[in-house]
């Protein structure tokens, strides 16, 4: 197991690499700079500016000098947010991303789960038929349709929820509500179906068959039995739903102005902040990397079958 | 020799001589999907929405991409005309001043609950109740206008009455011997002299000022899409641009121009006639006519009242018909769809049969690629693209299908491999098949519905990320449009104008179902076997 691990550890490393190198890459050589702005610099200023920037120097030594910047931790200065460093950007905005995207997750995961279990359980009743719709509208509405229609519907015209803030710059805990929902439906939409899919296979099989006829509780069998067997899709289902939650809440930010990191991203790729695009490149990668390693992790330790090696 | 030659089918038949008809997997499949009614409806929705899509230039439609100032932010409304609309809005802010200003008759309750709604933003509630009052007030004669109100409203119904809108049908050359040749079929050459003539300008001269215009058009249209060339780049850039258009690239570019001026020409010739007619009121409008102009030009119009339009989804911020971006822009959101689903076959066979059928080494190390790729945070990286390489429509294809083929790719390796130990490839490599050619006649057909199949239920995939970078502002650009940047630029004034982000929506989310259901009920009929799997 631990060999497994540190396989998987230094199996990152590649991946990160690649990251940096593409994105540091990516922005450099699409033309347009980050100091044209809609006025040009005298020659002499730009010249300055670059020089203190680095941005003179030779595309490789850049290269060398911000992958060396890396590994240190050091992201390197803004070039359009004067006098803060990505460093202090990043930090600012970060924490209320993980929030939202951890409670869309939490959310996602408890009423996809217990949803979906019970949409197995009593199958082609109506228990069955409410989550399964509404897991199919989760599928089909887009989160940047869903997300305004939530605000419009519900602070607009219901008026129960405040349009602006976020609780954890001091506004109410109700600001909270809706970007959680928003985030989380298409996800609960995708747990849903596939624990209800998996817990509908699982109460088919042998093990499940023999329990009944031991003459086992009905709730012990689900929750015990099958349960931890129809899991499995789900777990691995869970990389991919973290990428999604990434992308996902740099909408629900705009949405519903909420200061975290997404915003700053796409902000930052119109305004060729070289250093902030490529510094929340690896913030994201880094988090959706650490969470597949976590998800695999997991993996392995619920399904014996899956060798180590 | 028989001509009439005709194969023998074998008839299968049991031991009663009764005749067996095989069904094929396919047929079984489509007998399955048609017992499928969600998946049926999902289908034909689909294929109302491709029809719409593709017959868009054929329906009658405004263009999507008139602005009219006038109809800014029109409302949805099936029966009332764009004139109606307008007027009811001016009223709207007027009885608004007048409220302010004290003299629309409300109560105190009634004065407090605006002042609720003005201090909520909810503009629309304030406007329709200041128009409910003031309509009833004006009724039972206790609210008039007053003489400067009178007058702007006056002013409108007047402009709502009279104000025209020509639409150039044809504008043709009538000739010596009376018969007529249509401008569009003419060559370059002739619409120069045409124009040269009618202007009564030297040739030349004419020339030398459309080959500016084009030059001017191209050094426009290189800083739009790099803003950082200035000086002597520019001029070189410039400069190749035109070498590469050549003398054929310019004369068509100039040619577009020169239709454009000829139908300005013809419709200055007709529209002394046009206001004669209208002055004396014996134009029916919707006008259509004819009319044989003096410099030898004949021009097919039709004049329309301005205000007439009907709306039925509304308008937008710049005035342009809301019913017919969405159609349009279905065009490009479908477009994205299909081009990205049949890209992302193509690369994904490509990577995914040569890593199954050569296995070994190759396959290892494609197939960690795909899996590194897996692990990238992919959307990111096409924001960052997109936003950096420009906004044009073919960049949004290629970012979307660079990233797109890994799935495919993975599911072709495991079919590959799966049929790669079937008899019938083992004999066809005994008779020294080449690898190309197994992979093509054998592997290829055989998992390809299955391949096809998965492809549908991506399409939706695709519309979304497309809709999605555009409601960022980097997918399609103005004045195109696409589901996505429609939505996009609703948001910022739903509160105002709920519909110009209600009515996209929906039209999008049907399609997306009927697609998704369509996609679930595919699969489940070519591929059982995978009905209990996402």
């Amino acid at each position: 197991m631990t060999k497994y691990i540190i396989k998987r550890l230094i199996g990152m490393i590649p991946t990160l690499f690649i990251i940096v190198t593409l994105s540091f890459f990516i922005v450099r050589i699409a033309p347009g700079g980050p100091f044209d702005g809609e006025r040009a610099l005298p020659e002499v200023v730009k010249r300055n500016i670059e020089a203190k920037y680095h941005l003179d120097e030779p595309l490789v030594v850049q290269y060398g000098r911000y992958l060396f910047d890396v590994l240190r931790g050091d992201l390197g200065p803004s070039y359009k947010y004067k006098d803060y460093d990505v460093n202090t950007l990043i930090a600012a905005s970060l924490p209320n991303s993980i929030v939202l995207g951890t409670m869309a997750m939490i959310v996602a995961l408890v009423f996809g789960i217990s949803l979906g279990t019970l949409a197995a359980v009593r199958q082609n009743t109506i228990l069955d038929y409410i989550p399964m719709i509404l897991a199919a509208f989760g599928l089909s509405i887009p989160l940047f349709v869903f997300a305004p229609l939530l605000q419009q519907i519900f602070c607009m015209w219901l008026g129960w929820f405040p349009t602006t803030g976020w609780f954890m710059n001091g506004a109410s805990l109700r600001t909270a509500v809706l970007p959680t929902i928003a985030l989380s439906f298409a996800y609960y939409a995708d747990i849903a179906r596939l624990t209800r899919s998996s817990m509908v296979e699982t109460l088919r099989s042998d093990y499940i068959r023999t329990a009944r006829a031991k003459g086992m509780k009905n709730s012990t069998i689900v929750f015990k039995h099958a349960m931890k067997g129809a899991m499995l899709p789900i777990v691995s289902y869970l990389g991919p739903a973290f990428a999604g939650i990434l992308t996902g809440s740099i909408v629900v930010e705009q949405v519903f102005l909420v200061p975290g990191l997404g915003k700053f991203f796409v902000q930052s790729s119109f305004n060729r902040d070289y250093t902030l695009i490529v510094g929340v490149v690896i913030v994201y990668s880094v988090i959706l990397i650490v969470m597949n390693f976590i998800v695999d992790i997991v993996y392995a330790f619920l399904d014996p079958r899956i060798s180590y090696k | 020799m028989a001509i009439f030659k005709r194969k023998d089918k074998m008839v299968a038949t049991n031991e009663f001589d009764q005749v067996i008809v095989g069904t094929s997997l396919t047929k079984e499949a489509w007998k399955r999907l048609r017992k499928n009614k969600l998946a049926v409806l999902g289908g034909i929705i689909v294929i109302i929405y491709s029809l719409v899509a593709i017959f868009a230039d054929f329906l009658p439609l405004y263009p999507y991409d008139e602005a009219i100032p006038d109809h800014k932010n029109l409302r949805p409304s099936l029966t009332r005309t764009a004139g109606d609309l307008m007027l009811e809005q001016e009223m709207k802010n007027l009885f608004f001043q007048a409220y302010r200003q004290g003299r629309l008759p409300v109560d105190e309750e009634e004065a407090a609950m605006i002042e609720d709604w003005v201090a909520n933003n909810k503009t629309n509630d304030v406007w329709d109740f200041v128009y409910q009052r003031g309509m009833e007030c004006i009724a039972d004669g206790t609210f008039e206008w007053n003489s400067s109100e009178q007058r702007r409203i006056d002013r409108m119904l007047d402009d709502i009455e009279t104000e025209t809108q020509i639409t150039i049908n044809e504008v043709s050359v009538i000739n010596e011997d009376g018969s007529r040749t249509n401008i569009e079929a003419m060559g370059y050459e002739e619409l120069r002299d045409l124009y040269a003539s009618l202007l009564g300008v030297d040739l030349t001269v004419l020339e030398e000022s459309l080959y500016n215009e084009v030059r001017a058009a191209v050094s426009n249209q290189l800083r739009t899409n790099d803003s950082t060339l200035s000086g002597e780049d520019l001029d070189a850039a410039i400069e190749l641009e035109m070498t590469g258009l050549g003398d054929e690239g310019i004369h068509d570019r100039a040619m577009t121009n020169l239709i454009g001026y000829i139908e300005q020409l013809a419709q200055r010739g007709a529209n002394s006639d046009i206001n004669a007619m209208i002055r004396e009121g014996s134009m029916q409008f919707p006008y259509k006519g004819t009319f044989d102009l003096s410099n030898g030009l004949h021009v097919e119009l039709e004049v329309t009242k301005m205000h007439e339009r009907r709306y039925i989804f509304g308008t937008d911020y710049l005035g342009r018909d809301l019913l017919s971006r969405i159609i349009y822009g279905s065009q490009v959101s479908i477009a994205v769809g299909l081009i990205g689903t049949v890209t992302s076959i193509l690369i994904g066979i490509l990577v995914g049969s040569i890593a199954g059928y050569v296995g070994g080494k190759v396959d290892y190390y494609l197939m960690r690629f795909v899996d590194i790729m897996y692990g990238l945070p992919y959307m990111l990286l096409v924001i960052i693209c997109m936003a950096i390489f420009g906004r044009k429509i073919t960049n949004l294809y290629f970012a979307l299908a660079i990233v797109s083929w890994l799935t495919i790719a993975r599911m072709v390796r495991g079919q590959i491999m799966s049929l790669k130990n079937q008899e019938y490839v083992e004999a066809a490599r005994s008779m020294g098949v080449s690898t190309f050619s197994i992979i093509m006649h054998h592997m290829i057909p055989n998992s390809l519905s299955i391949i096809i199949v998965y492809s549908t239920i991506r399409i939706p995939n695709f519309i979304m990320q497309e809709s999605f970078l555009s409601f960022l502002g980097l997918g399609v650009q103005a004045p195109l449009a696409s589901w996505g940047s429609l939505i996009g630029d609703a948001v910022s004034s739903m509160a105002l104008y709920p519909y110009k982000l209600i009515i996209p929506s929906i039209i999008m989310v049907i399609f997306l179902f009927s697609m998704n259901f369509l996609g679930d009920g595919l699969r489940d009929a070519f591929d059982p076997q995978s009905k209990n799997q996402l």
